[in-house]
């Protein structure tokens, strides 16, 4: 059994699974972000939701009644990602905001202490533990390490949010590239809990 | 220069010619003019499609009127414009001499 929810779409009512409603609103909310910046953004919305209306038109039979998750999967897969529309004058604007927005934080995901090596090696692009293997050889050698890192420690901000994480790995921040990322978290977290079960 | 953003540059052009080229041939709506689209591969989904009408419709290229559809919504029916006529014209035209003077320069 399954919960539904009724739309309007495009003028036309639908009834829709409510896993199926959030994956296309979600999918709508993606497109919208994307055209903003265009001045007929509520017309371009407006004629993809028709087509979109008129797809499902399409799905629904007397015998089948409701808009399936699958249902809106296949749509999307019609209609495409908006990664996917090849506007070659919006990639050339992803391209310069990614290079403008790196930034050091220090990694959460990735620390032993406090993350600032994770965070470091993050940013210069090598890995985390020769970033330590450096501060332990100037502790060593020069003393000066832990107080460096302190320091370190004290001013360099926390990557906190999902948009500050990819701010540190120099990846630009955007609707899709979030949603990616968090998806990556979550199958991180779905892991480790199976890990965890097994052991 | 990278090559996906070349091609990509490339297929718009050529994608904006080839709407107003399809509208040329008579009064169709969005998806009548994806069909053709999809036919000849020149996309492959398509949201590729409404924004480049939407630009269109706002250089005064293109006008649309609203008709009822037996099943469905209510459907946009797109027209070429005089200007829109006149543009695609012009763009014609300089399809062929392009067409000619990459032929001319890849055969020699």
């Amino acid at each position: 059994m399954k919960k539904t929810l009724t739309i309007n779409l495009a003028g036309l009512v639908f009834n829709i699974d409510e896993d199926a409603y959030y994956c296309l609103q979600d999918y709508l909310g993606k497109i919208k972000t994307y055209f903003s910046e265009e001045k007929e953004v509520n017309d371009i919305m407006h004629d993809i939701e028709t087509r979109i209306a008129e797809l499902l038109g399409e799905k629904i039979t007397p015998t089948k009644q409701v808009v399936t998750l699958q249902d809106i999967e296949e749509i999307i897969k019609i209609m495409g990602e908006p990664h996917e529309f090849g506007d070659p004058d919006k990639e050339k604007k992803s391209t310069y905001y990614r290079t403008s927005t790196k930034r050091v934080y220090r990694d959460p995901d990735n620390r032993i202490l406090g993350g600032v090596c994770g965070g470091l090696g993050a940013y210069m692009g090598v890995d985390p533990i020769i970033m330590r293997i450096i501060f332990i050889v100037i502790f060593f050698g020069f003393g000066a390490g832990l107080l460096i890192y302190l320091i370190l420690w004290i001013i360099i901000p926390e990557a906190k949010t999902t948009a500050q994480k990819l701010e540190m790995r120099g990846e630009y921040v955007n609707v899709s590239n979030i949603g990616g990322f968090v998806r990556e978290e979550f199958e991180n977290l779905k892991n480790s809990f199976k890990g965890k079960k097994k052991s | 220069m990278n090559l996906e953003n070349a091609k990509a540059q490339m297929r718009k052009g050529v994608l904006e010619f080839c709407i107003l080229s399809i509208l040329s041939r008579g009064d169709a709506y969005a998806s009548d003019i994806i069909k053709k689209l999809k036919e000849s591969e020149l996309i492959v989904v398509e949201g590729t499609l409404y924004p480049l009408l939407s630009r269109q419709k706002n250089a005064g290229l293109l006008s649309y009127r609203w008709e009822e559809s037996p099943q469905g919504p209510p459907r946009k029916y797109y027209a070429l414009t005089d200007k829109g006529k006149e543009f695609l014209k012009e763009l014609s035209s300089s399809w062929s001499e392009l067409m000619d003077a990459v032929n001319s320069i890849n055969n020699k």
